[in-house]
């Protein structure tokens, strides 16, 4: 009790715990992710005129923007624009730039904006209000109203029966002309060359499939020059038949084959001739895709690349174009080699080049002749299929180097430099669903051999002990190797002990969505252990992951589970689905913590099996918005049911966490007299919303008896923003958004209540349990005293979780996610007391205890930003675990980004901080040591001679 | 190129919005002298309660010249009711803004701009940033400024090393002290006069702790230990004192240890 007091107090002192600014990236670490990069809006660009270096571009599936650094694979800026289209958007967004712009151009839906390449900010916007966005293309042609490093957008809005061309102005995104095409033909595509402005529009044939109809369109004004129609109906069946349009080019190209993929179709836009060029199949087996890539550069040579994939192989075809005849014929080949291959087109000056790399190798030749300019050797061969690459080709002299960015069906983007990894970011985290601690079974054998001495007699125990101490000697020699490293290391390192061994470096089991499951290492700062696919799907609705030493289980929603090794990744078993679809998974949890039995909740809240040797209770919720407590034995009828008023929905149900140790059952007052704590095991928080009269209603449920211990409702609550709640020791919390609902003093904006739960108002009073040692849920449970208080708050909270430490003896934090700042925030417990005086000064014992004066705006400090500067986006869930230190709390948070940190609510007053200096004290010893040994004989040469003098 | 029907029911929709919108600038302040250095995070966004299937969160990002502008602010019928939003400025947590107040008229045109506190009633508003213009034509795109609280502080300071922190510490100071004396006093000693000398050795000597340190200076082996234990033999203070009467040498005692 007294030392946590003594903490309490150390914590009322500085009230932070901040992060120093050399712990950030030591203590901490972050995954920016942007996602599955998509082929078409992926490049490299310089991001000024001016810049020597370029940045690497790309437009996600989850449609954020972003621009990674290619040295380093770290994010230089990233914009999310899912929400800003009114209109869902359909598939993959449009990302375009070009050399000699400093802007990209991207498109969503009806939403088409222009960002700066250096920042990332927003340079102009537009929502079209006839339709959504087509295809999008930057006019590389300057004319002479134009200012340089600034290119108009040419778009094309497809809206009801109509297609619409419109060029937009760099700097305003005003529209400079508009081409209306109402002839009720598909709009498909734009292109442009250094003269003309193409727009490919598909009319449907008489019978079936479509004719490719070219309007040659005049830049400057948007007038129709003349307009072209291609006999393509034979060929062309839908619009993904037509495989390539070519854009900014000397010579742009449509590209499609015949149906049965014999030859290829080319036509230069703008002319009437169809190239017809028969398909060299030599591997004998079915083409199964072909890609096209050509420069987009107006003053590069007309040269093309096409890329076909069989199942087991792939071969590439390169054309050249004939600028005055427009005929198309084939240059050379590259050979048929077995194994995924991706290849890239890069520019420099005019000069084309194309980069293929296949499993074992990276090989960049230039467009206009066969002759390999490079061959890398890769240096770990990945057995990933690599799905599309960008490359950038230096040219030095003679020999070139490349570096390209290879995206792997697995989720990893991979900067590859002339065959060496240069870095790896696993894209595929943002789609974690589900994440858990893993527990290693290496403290287990420790723990499972006290337990062994335990049960014995004294002089087995002792025996036991003493064989066991000798088995351990065999690390000896091992240990005593490493320690002059360990020792040399620990005073040169940072860190002034290495804490690993103190439970900071766990593993993080995380499942995602499309059936991958990882292992994160917080020790290493969250690097990926390792990643298998576990389940072959897109859509694995996770709804629980559990961890037992060695081993962590995940359960789907179809009744389905896999089993994985947390040290190797390996499958040890697997479940088989079952016919019932499941709600979610309960837990039941033997008294010491060990044993886990897990059982499945039916979407009507009855648990798939009873246990009939387990003592325990459930508490469930139903898809319908129920609340059903069960016995374990039965699973036929439930012991009480919870509905809310009619009008209201259960939204949301929290218990307290699983590890929620309590330090003290009471709180000491100032006056020395002690307020007991209500610490009921079982306690539910329900949250249920009535969204017509915008109210939110929470109700603390006692799990065994169902008996509702308190209620409160909110008035002016908007049940479309995420209402948080969360629960711990003898306190729960919750936030939302408050309105203004009628009474004069309501105000606008967030708020986070608190309640703390007493076993009686007055002091040195446990209320009618007096001294009894144990109750009943079902006899007389006493209902607690609340004490609650409101704060406003600056902002929304997505989600909450509580700090967890060891012992419960460091103050908790309150970890709360905010989606608006792309943060996350502990707020410190002691400063949400809700006992603090309202409208006057603590009295000296108040002040003693730590209280202060209640301000109604609560501001979050900067200094309670776990993620201090970071901008941690998209967090679903955020994860605590206690470590060996008590101080120490782990933190982990997922859902999009990754982020990761070590929690010190009470400040880390069990280890040597790096304000401790080994080097110092290594020092002083030394000076002192020196000192000695100068001043002894001085001292013993004065002592003779007096001696002597006497 | 990916088409649907469904995109082209928008058209509708997006008709009956009014241009009205509104712009929010970032002057330079005290705290902010750039509003440049704002991250790309940064955002505005507008927030009430949904009512009639309006967008009831609206958010806008910072542009290349550091402003946040809202296009199209939202409108319903013209029998709807004025709409009254709550405008936060955040910027990754980094610099605090002042909350304001934005009244919207049901045609999407806005009303006024207050700025607003914090827990306190929404009627309780501050300085007023805009107004209508009751008697003149409305206005369709509104600026204001923005207005810079100030900035968070995301980090702790570790305690520097100097070395006046040094000297500072009373450890330190005492040891300085100390030491000072241990090599002052005998030369002060030396150049005293004889007499006076004496008189002062004398004096000293009759308190037991001075008399034990001076022991130690002119080179004793006292000892230390034995003496506060209260061992080792008979007092040396005393016995120096009656010593010092007898036979006026200057020793220390008997138990001195000798080499």
């Amino acid at each position: 009790m007294r030392l946590q007091a003594a903490l309490f107090f150390a914590a009322c002192l500085s009230p932070a715990a901040a992060i120093y600014p050399d712990e950030v990236n030591h203590i901490d670490f972050h995954h920016a992710l942007l996602g599955t990069p998509s082929p078409d809006s992926t490049f490299f660009l310089k991001p000024s005129p001016a810049s020597n270096a370029s940045l690497l571009y790309t437009l996600s599936d989850k449609l954020l923007l972003g621009a990674v650094n290619p040295r380093d694979g770290g994010l230089v800026w990233r914009q999310n624009i899912s929400r800003s289209a009114d209109s869902p958007a359909h598939g993959a967004g449009l990302l375009r730039g070009l050399d000699g712009n400093d802007a990209v151009v991207g498109a969503v839906g009806n939403y088409i904006a222009s960002w700066s390449a250096q920042d990332g900010k927003v340079g102009w916007e537009n929502r079209v209000s006839e339709g959504v966005v087509g295809d999008l293309e930057l006019l590389e042609l300057e004319d002479a109203t134009a200012t340089s490093g600034v290119r108009d957008t040419i778009a094309v809005v497809a809206s009801e029966g109509a297609g619409i061309v419109r060029r937009l102005n760099g700097n305003t995104g005003k529209t400079v002309w508009e081409y209306k095409d109402t002839s009720g033909d598909v709009p498909f595509q734009v292109s442009s060359s250094s003269t003309e402005v193409f727009y490919i529009s598909l009319q449907s044939a008489m019978l079936k499939g479509f004719k490719i109809k070219v309007t040659v369109l005049d830049p400057s004004t948007g007038q129709q020059t003349r307009q072209q129609i291609l006999n393509t109906e034979a060929d062309v069946a839908t619009p993904e038949s037509v495989l390539y349009v070519g854009a900014n080019s000397a010579s742009p190209i449509i590209l499609w084959t015949d149906k049965s993929q014999k030859s290829l179709k080319v036509n230069v836009i703008g002319t009437k001739e169809i190239n017809s060029i028969t398909i060299d199949n030599t591997s004998g087996s079915e083409i199964r895709q072909i890609t096209v890539h050509a420069p987009r550069k107006l003053n590069a040579l007309p040269h093309f690349l096409v890329h076909f994939e069989t199942e087991a192989g792939a071969w590439a075809e390169v054309f050249h174009v004939d600028l005055m005849s427009a005929k198309v014929t084939k240059a050379y080949q590259l050979p048929y080699l077995t194994g995924q291959s991706a290849v890239a087109a890069s520019v420099i000056d005019a000069n084309v080049y194309f980069t293929r790399i296949t499993d074992l190798e990276a090989v960049v030749v230039s467009s206009a002749s066969h002759g390999i300019l490079g061959r890398w050797d890769l240096q770990k061969p990945s057995s990933d299929i690599a799905l599309h690459s960008v490359s950038e080709v230096v040219a030095k002299g003679k020999s070139v180097a490349v570096r390209s960015a290879l995206f792997r069906k697995h989720g990893d983007w991979q900067l590859i430099r002339n065959g060496q990894i240069e870095w790896s970011r696993h894209e595929d985290l943002i789609d974690a669903v589900a994440a858990t601690w893993a527990e290693t079974d290496a403290q287990e054998d420790l723990a499972h051999e006290l337990e062994v001495e335990g049960h014995e007699t004294l002089y087995g125990a002792y025996l036991h002990r003493v064989k066991r101490h000798i088995r351990d000697l065999e690390h000896l020699p091992d240990w005593l190797k490493d320690l002059p490293k360990r020792i040399l290391s620990s005073i040169l390192t940072d860190e002034v002990s290495n804490l690993d061994s103190f439970g900071v470096a766990r593993s993080v089991i995380v499942a995602t969505k499309n059936g991958r499951v990882y292992a994160l290492d917080t020790g290493k700062h969250g690097a990926v252990s390792w990643g298998v696919q576990a389940v072959e799907t897109s859509q694995w609705i996770v709804k629980a992951i559990l961890a037992s030493p060695g081993v962590a289980t995940i359960y789907s929603d179809d009744g389905s589970s896999v089993t994985v090794d947390v040290s190797t990744g390996e499958i040890v078993s697997r479940i088989e689905p079952s016919n019932s679809k499941l709600h979610s998974i309960a837990v039941f949890e033997a008294q010491d913590g060990s044993s886990l039995a897990t059982v499945g909740v039916r979407e009507d809240g009855t648990p798939v099996t009873a246990f009939v040797n387990e003592d325990g209770f459930l508490v469930t919720t139903s898809i319908d918005g129920r609340v059903l407590g069960w016995f374990a034995k039965d699973n036929k009828t439930p012991v009480w049911e919870f509905v809310p008023p009619s009008g209201e929905k259960v939204v949301d149900a929290t218990a307290r966490p699983a590890h929620d140790p309590v330090a003290s059952i009471g709180k000491v007052l100032g006056n020395r007299s002690v307020l007991y704590k209500y610490l009921n095991p079982n306690l539910a928080l329900v949250t249920a919303v009535n969204e017509q009269t915008h109210t939110a209603s929470f109700y603390l449920l006692d799990g065994v008896s169902g008996k509702v211990l308190h209620a409160t409702t909110q008035a002016g609550v908007d049940s479309t923003q995420p209402i948080a709640s969360v629960m711990s020791e003898n306190w729960f919390a919750y936030s939302f958004w408050g309105d203004v609902d009628g009474s004069e003093s309501s105000a606008k904006g967030y708020q986070l209540v608190i309640s703390e739960l007493y076993e009686s108002p007055f002091p040195n009073d446990r209320g009618v349990l007096d001294s009894a040692t144990n109750y009943s849920s079902t006899a007389t449970l006493p209902l607690p005293h609340v004490i609650s208080q409101a704060f406003m708050i600056p902002e929304s909270i997505s989600h909450m979780a509580v700090t967890q430490t060891r012992q419960g003896i460091t103050t908790r934090q309150l970890l709360c996610t905010l989606p608006f700042s792309n943060s996350i925030v502990g707020i410190p417990r002691p400063v949400l007391d809700p006992r603090r005086p309202v409208d006057r000064d603590p009295t000296t014992a108040e002040a003693e205890e730590g209280l202060f004066r209640y301000a109604p705006y609560l501001d979050f400090d900067g200094k309670w930003y776990l993620s201090h500067t970071r901008d941690v986006a998209g967090i679903k869930a955020v994860l605590s675990s206690p470590t060996l230190l008590e101080s120490t709390s782990l933190v982990f948070a997922y859902g999009s980004d990754i982020y990761g940190t070590r929690a010190t609510p009470s400040q880390a007053f069990d280890i040597l901080g790096k304000s401790f200096s080994k080097l110092q004290l290594v020092l002083t010893v030394v000076a002192l040591g020196a000192g000695v040994t100068v001043l002894a004989p001085m001292t013993r040469r004065k002592q003779v001679n007096a001696l002597w003098r006497a | 190129m990916h088409f649907s029907l469904s995109s082209l029911l928008l058209l509708g929709i997006s008709s009956l919005v009014s241009a009205s919108s509104l712009t929010i600038t970032i002057p330079a302040s005290g705290p902010l002298p750039n509003p440049h250095v704002l991250p790309v995070t940064s955002h505005a966004t507008l927030t009430t309660l949904p009512s009639g299937g309006k967008d009831h969160i609206l958010s806008a990002s910072l542009t290349r010249s550091a402003t946040f502008v809202f296009h199209n602010l939202p409108s319903s019928g013209p029998d709807a009711q004025p709409e009254s939003y709550l405008l936060d400025i955040r910027s990754a947590g980094d610099y605090v803004f002042v909350p304001y107040r934005v009244d919207v008229a049901a045609d999407g045109s806005i009303l006024g701009i207050w700025e607003t506190f914090r827990g306190n009633p929404w009627d309780n508003r501050g300085a007023e940033k805009y107004i209508v213009d009751v008697a003149g034509k409305k206005q369709i795109d509104v600026v204001v400024e923005a207005k810079v609280l100030g900035r968070k502080v995301f980090y702790e300071q570790r305690a520097q090393f100097s070395p006046l922190s040094l000297v500072k510490n009373p450890m330190v100071l005492i040891a300085v002290v100390a030491l000072g004396l241990m090599f002052v006093m005998p030369k002060l000693m030396e150049n005293m006069d004889p007499e006076m000398r004496a008189e002062f050795e004398q004096h000293s000597r009759s308190s037991p702790i001075t008399g034990a340190t001076s022991n130690a200076m002119a080179g004793g082996g006292f000892d230390l230990a034995s003496w506060m234990a209260g061992t080792g033999g008979p007092n040396p203070t005393a016995n120096d004192a009656a010593q010092a009467g007898s036979t006026g040498r200057d020793t220390s005692g008997p138990a001195r240890r000798r080499g």
